[in-house]
């Protein structure tokens, strides 16, 4: 079942385009089917005891396809798909006539899938592939206007961030599986004890929180999601505030169990909560655009989400499993309807806008509705959620001071999304506004209706949901008693004062907000800064590395490889090699050592030769050298070889070097005789060798074969031939072949020319 | 039944013969061609599907006994190897009926890309050290021709320096041929093996296995032997591009696994410990090179650098696991890496150019070639659930259990930034607006078949990565005990 | 004899490898060749020099003792020949090369990584 409904999502997208193009108005809201189908689905779960399927994908590596609904993954997986499916249909109206609103719904269903088999997954290599493919429809999605360079830099920057935080989080999952033995989570959850004891713990959680904090944009990887606001409106309120970035949330909620509860958790948490909470809150208060306040808001939100799984425990449970249902309500159904502003209106900037209630009643209602649930105001389900959020603050007055602070911020933004657009002297628009087709209000007004209800009949309506998701969460049985009302005690006195202040600072908006803006200037920039900055300085250090090395001159290749040779040989060397021990042949007799300082000289002059024709004879004394050498050691077979071969040598180079520049000398002296101290340490290394080996010299006992048998067995008397043509025939079968293409090769090269090049 | 050994030598050897009575008989010799490149990827699935039934195939060849003759022996590494030969040779010559001019074709494109893949099978196939050299050599010289076919100038100069230097590793591979013998009197890698275990010179031996190192290392183009590779593979056609990226450094990599599993296991802590620095050197310098290119073969040309690292680093780790990924990430990278030179020159028919900044505009004009480099370029960027992530995921796993975090964190950062290099050739070929007009230039289908084939494959590594595992696993174990391919060989067991 | 044929090949790797460290084509070329020579005799020298016989059985009769490995002399032959077949090669391409950069000046060819 688990599988099904997350695999549609997928067979779906493929046939997305065709879809939107064969009914290009109706193909959107039967897009959407799907997704509402889901919704049914999951929601008929609410109460059940958990599912498990698992399909083998690597059974030896212990990466499954496992899935396992439960409470928390029930959550998530009716956020994924009740908003997934407003989305589709918004997008169908928002992109009306795009010439690629067909891949965008296909990158919606794509995403959708994977988001949701990222909340389902039982295996954390399934949640990890999951995890991954958001990101990468994230990509395709925040670059959707691709012909912007800003929106390819978002894109970019978005998928580098997370990706970074992903991989870390895969060597955090592959860590937990070194202390566990499991790569199911089920399995890691029960050893929640074995794994905060293990020496590893720390390394794990740091790696698991980096992928979560990238992915859900806690400071300091905040940045990338207010850039991502380059897409497309649907975009955004799916993926950039509802789902996707909830996924770090999701992985922090869900290994709770197994993570949380120790200094490390509660630290880390708890600060970069906080200071993301406060952080985002007075950057959403300082910025203009509508899409910028909403994503600073939802940075916000993500922390006060850190912030309370860090604190923990039932209280915290709770809080973060009601923030999270109340968020996507009300952020889905502002971004949509800031969305429809935008579109009908032509600008996002909240000093051109006001007064727009009148021309678009039922988005102004829908932005209203969600703006109370967000400010936190009885009777909608935000504030139920701001209720429990500061009950879970009350463990420490520092903690809860951030929290009211964070909800009287929050407050005035939620006034500058909605009541400055909407109420207040109508301002003339760049378009002639006027209400937005079904398509663009269905989303946020049905959204903001959820916010009510849930507000209303939170009891009925929300609690098995919160209970059964809260539990996963804090690993123990948790009940959810909620309800708008729990008499008078401290955190009904601060929700009061809290909208009592946040009023006063929404009033006082004109006068605070110009203050803000060096504050805005560098909290926003701070570490987007350092993100270009790392960038540029890698890329400095790409073009210095590469110019060093591939600076494409062969005598510098050169070099470098003969020093990488003698480095790796000329160590090993130097680790033990003791002196040579015994020789089979030490005396030299005259005549040979003749031989070997005519050797010599022909090597030494060759090199020294001031004409190209004086070199190669000197080449050719080197070749006779070693053709008597040959003949002195009992191979004349090879002699007559080597002697036919240089001569055939020579009379090529003769007929070559006359075509060629004549001989110049043009490196410098340093260079030479640096070259020529390299060239002498190798030589000398290969002399060195040649020692060594001689004297560990093991009996040549195959020769002994081939002396007896050649005969014998392979009837010929000259057993060098006998060995060429029938012992090691193949190698003799490779050799013809070398020669044969060498001839194919001499030909094609001297023949075959480019046809503007003409043959001089 | 072991006469499936010699198989994928005598195919091409017979195409390419045969192609030489036809010479400047274009037509016949691309009939040729391509149904040898078939039969050859036939007789590797043969091979391969032999060697796991009956277990490591050797075959005397003349008759003559190991470690007197020449023995060719097939374990499952050789059985994939020759096996993705036949794949590639398959997938380019194909490809390279549209790609390749009528002029190199004339000159004799399709034998030369046959010899070649005799060359590659000879290595994977032989069990002889000096037999190892002298299919190296045959390698070599169709390489050589085939890089300066045509000979134009950038050919010549990239030529050259690939000529220069791989000449170095062959004479650096032929002296330590030699010194070998000298030291253990034999040529038989198995029996090599038998005799080097109880060699009373061990820091000797090392030294040996360093010149091995060398040379190998140059011609799988690890840090720092790596220069003639980015100097030389975007100089020729793509199809002679994409068979060089897919197969030449690869035989490298069998080369420097096979000898350091088999030959010189003494001293591992140092030889591979080194092997995983070298690992490590390589990634990091190969996907900053890439990061530094505008060219779009450039880029890939210096991504191969980096994921030799990685294949490298399974071997550096000596697990079984570690081999395991080492296996998997050659298969893997052999697919992708070639594919993405494929889809290059697509780009190029439908651009007219290599350099990203002259592209742009394909995401509109072409989704299907949009969708076509998004696989293979996810997928070496290691992006799930495609071939690479899994081939990367064995390794990191490996790197945990033993606890070599340093080469873990590289890996993974590497992995990272090859994203953002296969994101860069995404934004400038495909988002970015089209700098000029270019008009709708048709690409032949068989330009497209290899491309789309490969690209499936990809995905089915990745959805079959268990299987795939499974195979590199056995593969990886018979590395690890080299026992029953040593008597294979020798036919007795010492 | 061992200490005189190991410093001669030493001496021959230097040079090799000097001479392919420098600009021109044609220094690189003979180069190549030296370094070819050094191989050989490399080859030659390690598998145990002495000064036997050449081994050649003679007619009727079987080979007493004392004869030199022919093995190596065999790989030796191989490689011989593959190196000329290669290093023709090479020329050829060096006389394209400079034909078509107009210099044997390696320093001048870097078109193609800039």
């Amino acid at each position: 079942m688990i599988h099904a409904a997350v695999l549609s999502g997928f067979v779906l997208a493929v046939f997305a385009p065709a879809i939107q193009r064969r009914w290009p108005k109706a193909g959107s809201w039967m897009l959407s089917l799907l997704p509402f189908g889901l919704a049914v689905l999951f929601a008929s779960h609410i109460g059940e005891e958990p599912v498990r399927e698992s399909t083998a994908w690597i059974p030896a590596l212990g990466a499954d396809l496992a899935f396992r609904l439960d409470g928390l993954g029930l959550v998530f997986a009716l956020i994924i798909s009740a908003v997934g499916a407003f989305v589709l249909i918004y997008a169908g109206g928002y992109l009306k006539g795009h010439r690629h609103l067909g891949r965008i719904q296909c990158f919606l269903l794509l995403f959708m899938a994977s988001m949701l088999g990222v909340v389902l997954a039982d295996n954390l290599v399934a949640l990890f592939v999951f995890w991954e493919l958001t990101s990468v429809t994230s990509y395709l999605l925040i670059g959707f206007d691709h012909e912007r360079e800003k929106s390819r830099a978002a894109a970019l920057q978005a998928l580098l961030v997370t990706g970074f935080g992903g991989v870390a989080m895969l060597a955090g999952a592959l860590l937990l599986q070194q202390i566990t033995g499991t790569l199911s989570i089920e399995g890691v959850l029960g050893q929640g004890e074995t794994i905060r004891a293990h020496a590893l713990y720390v390394p794990a959680l740091l790696l698991i929180l980096l992928g979560a904090f990238t992915k859900s944009a806690q400071f300091p990887f905040h940045f990338w999601l207010p850039n991502a606001m380059e897409a497309p409106t649907p975009v955004s309120a799916y993926l950039h505030s509802a789902t996707m970035v909830k996924a770090g949330i999701y992985l922090m909620a869900r290994l709770s169990p197994a993570l949380g509860g120790t200094d490390w958790w509660f630290g880390l948490l708890v600060t970069g909560g906080a200071v993301t909470m406060l952080a985002g809150a007075v950057l959403a208060f300082g910025k203009s655009d509508l899409k910028q306040i909403l994503a600073y808001s939802t940075v916000s939100a993500l922390g006060m989400l850190t912030f309370v799984l860090g604190i923990g425990g039932e209280a915290g449970a709770r809080a973060a499993v009601v923030l999270l249902i109340a968020h996507s309500l009300y952020k889905g159904a502002l971004f949509m309807a800031a969305g429809a502003v935008d579109h009908e209106a032509g600008t996002r900037m909240i000093e051109d806008l006001g007064g727009l209630r009148g021309a678009m009643p039922v988005t102004a209602a829908a932005a209203l509705g969600a703006a109370v649930s967000m400010a936190g105001l009885p009777p909608l389900f935000g504030f139920i959620a701001k209720e429990l959020f500061y009950e879970a603050a009350e463990v420490h007055p520092v903690l809860l001071a951030c929290a009211v602070a964070t909800g009287i911020l929050t407050v005035g933004a939620a006034g500058l999304v909605a009541i400055r657009p909407f109420f207040g002297r109508a301002v003339q628009t760049l378009k002639h506004a006027h209400e937005a087709p079904s398509s663009l209000w269905l989303g946020p007004a049905a959204l903001a209706a959820g916010g009510i209800v849930f507000g209303l009949f939170s009891g009925t309506a929300a609690g098995g949901l919160v209970a059964g998701a809260a539990s996963s969460v804090a690993g123990i049985p948790v009940t959810a008693e909620l309800g708008l009302l729990h008499g008078i005690n401290l955190t009904l006195l601060l929700s009061a004062f809290t909208a009592v202040a946040g009023v006063a600072l929404y009033a006082s908006a004109d006068r605070i907000r110009p203050l803000l803006r060096p504050v805005v200037g560098s909290l926003a920039w701070g570490p987007a800064g350092w993100y270009d900055a790392l960038l540029a300085s890698m890329m400095r250090f790409a073009t210095f590395q590469t110019r060093l090395l591939q600076n494409g001159l062969l005598p510098h290749y050169l070099r470098v490889t003969l020093g990488m040779a003698i480095l790796l040989i000329g160590v090993a060397l130097v680790r033990g090699t003791g002196p040579p021990q015994k020789n089979l042949l030490t005396d030299v007799r005259l005549h040979e050592a003749v031989v070997g300082i005519l050797i010599l000289a022909g090597a030494f002059s060759s090199v020294r030769a001031t004409s190209r024709l004086a070199a190669i004879t000197s080449l050719g004394v080197v070749a006779l050298g070693l053709a008597m050498t040959f003949v002195l050691f009992g191979a004349p077979d090879l002699a007559m070889t080597q002697f036919l071969v240089e001569t055939l040598t020579v009379i090529l180079l003769v007929l070559v070097i006359y075509k060629l520049p004549a001989y110049t000398q043009k490196s410098s002296d340093r260079t030479r005789l640096r070259d020529a101290i390299v060239s002498v340490i190798a030589g000398s290394l290969f002399t060195v060798l040649v020692l060594g080996v001689t004297s560990m010299q093991l009996a040549p006992e195959i020769s002994d074969y081939y002396i007896e048998n050649s005969e014998k067995l392979a009837h010929g008397r000259n057993i060098v031939n006998v060995i060429l043509v029938d012992f090691r025939g193949l190698d003799t079968l490779g050799e013809i072949t070398v020669l044969s293409i060498a001839a194919v090769g001499v030909y094609a090269l001297l023949k075959l020319r480019p046809h503007k090049e003409e043959p001089s | 039944m072991n006469g499936f050994v010699v198989l994928p030598l005598l195919i091409p050897l017979v195409s390419a013969a045969s192609s030489i009575l036809f010479w400047r008989r274009r037509m016949i010799q691309r009939w040729l061609g391509l149904s040898s490149s078939f039969l050859l990827l036939g007789s590797g699935l043969l091979l391969l599907y032999t060697i796991r039934e009956h277990g490591i195939q050797a075959m005397q060849v003349g008759g003559w006994p190991a470690p007197f003759g020449i023995t060719l022996v097939a374990d499952l590494f050789t059985g994939i190897m020759v096996t993705l030969a036949g794949l590639i040779g398959s997938a380019v010559a194909v490809y390279s009926v549209a790609n390749i001019d009528a002029r190199r074709e004339t000159f004799g494109f399709h034998p030369l890309l046959q010899v070649l893949l005799m060359g590659v099978s000879g290595a994977f196939l032989t069990g002889d050290i000096f037999n190892l050299y002298v299919w190296f050599e045959v390698m070599l010289i169709a390489s050589f021709v085939l890089l300066g076919l045509g000979g134009e100038r950038k050919q010549l100069e990239g030529g050259f320096k690939y000529v220069t230097l791989n000449l170095v590793s062959s004479a650096l591979f032929l002296a330590g041929v030699g010194l070998l013998y000298g030291a253990a009197g034999t040529l038989n890698m198995a029996d090599l093996a038998v005799k080097l275990r109880n060699a009373n010179e061990p820091a000797l031996v090392t030294a040996l296995a360093m010149i091995f190192l060398t040379a190998f290392g140059i011609k799988a183009a690890v840090f720092p032997l790596f220069f003639w590779l980015p100097a030389s593979y975007h100089t020729p056609p793509v199809a002679i591009s994409a068979v060089f990226a897919g197969l030449l450094t690869k035989v490298g990599v069998y080369a420097i696994i096979r000898v350091f599993t088999l030959v010189f296991v003494q001293d591992v802590a140092y030889t591979h410990g080194l092997i995983l620095g070298i690992s490590a050197l390589t990634m990091i310098t190969g996907v900053l090179g890439a990061a530094a290119q505008n060219d779009f073969r450039r880029i890939l040309s210096f991504h191969i650098v980096s994921q030799i690292g990685y294949m490298t680093m399974g071997l550096g780790l000596y697990t079984s696991i570690a081999l395991a990924g080492s296996v998997f990430y050659i298969v893997h990278h052999i697919i992708v890496k070639t594919n993405l030179f494929l889809i290059s020159g697509i780009v190029e028919r439908r651009t007219g150019s290599f350099q990203l900044k002259q592209m742009g505009g394909l995401y509109h004009a072409s989704p299907l070639l949009a969708l076509l480099f998004l696989i293979p370029a996810f997928s070496l960027a290691g992006i799930p659930p495609l071939s690479g992530f899994f081939a990367k995921f064995i390794l990191i796993r490996a790197g945990l259990e033993n606890e070599e975090y340093a080469i873990v964190a590289v890996a993974l950062m590497v992995g990272l930034l090859t994203l953002f290099s296969m994101t860069k050739i995404w934004a400038e070929a495909f988002w970015k607006p089209a700098p000029n007009e270019f008009g709708p230039r048709p690409v032949h289908r068989t330009m497209w078949a290899p491309a789309v084939a490969l690209a499936v494959l990809t995905i089915c590594i990745g959805f079959g990565a268990g299987p795939v595992y499974e195979l590199s696993e056995q593969t990886a174990r018979q590395l690890m005990d080299p026992t029953a391919y040593i008597q294979a060989v020798l036919g007795v067991s010492r | 004899m061992i200490y005189l044929l190991a410093v001669v090949i030493g001496g021959l790797y230097s040079a090799g490898f000097y001479m392919m460290a420098r600009r021109s084509l044609l220094k690189l070329v003979i180069g190549l060749a030296l370094l070819s020579h050094a191989t050989n005799l490399l080859i030659f020298t390690v598998s145990g020099v002495s000064r036997g016989r050449p081994p050649l059985i003679p007619d009727g009769q079987a080979l007493a003792g004392g004869v030199s490995d022919p093995l190596p002399q065999a790989l030796i032959l191989t490689a011989l020949v593959i190196s000329f077949g290669i290093l023709a090669f090479a020329l050829a391409l060096v006389l394209r090369t400079n034909e078509s950069v107009g210099t044997d000046d390696l320093d001048e060819m870097r078109t193609t990584e800039q």
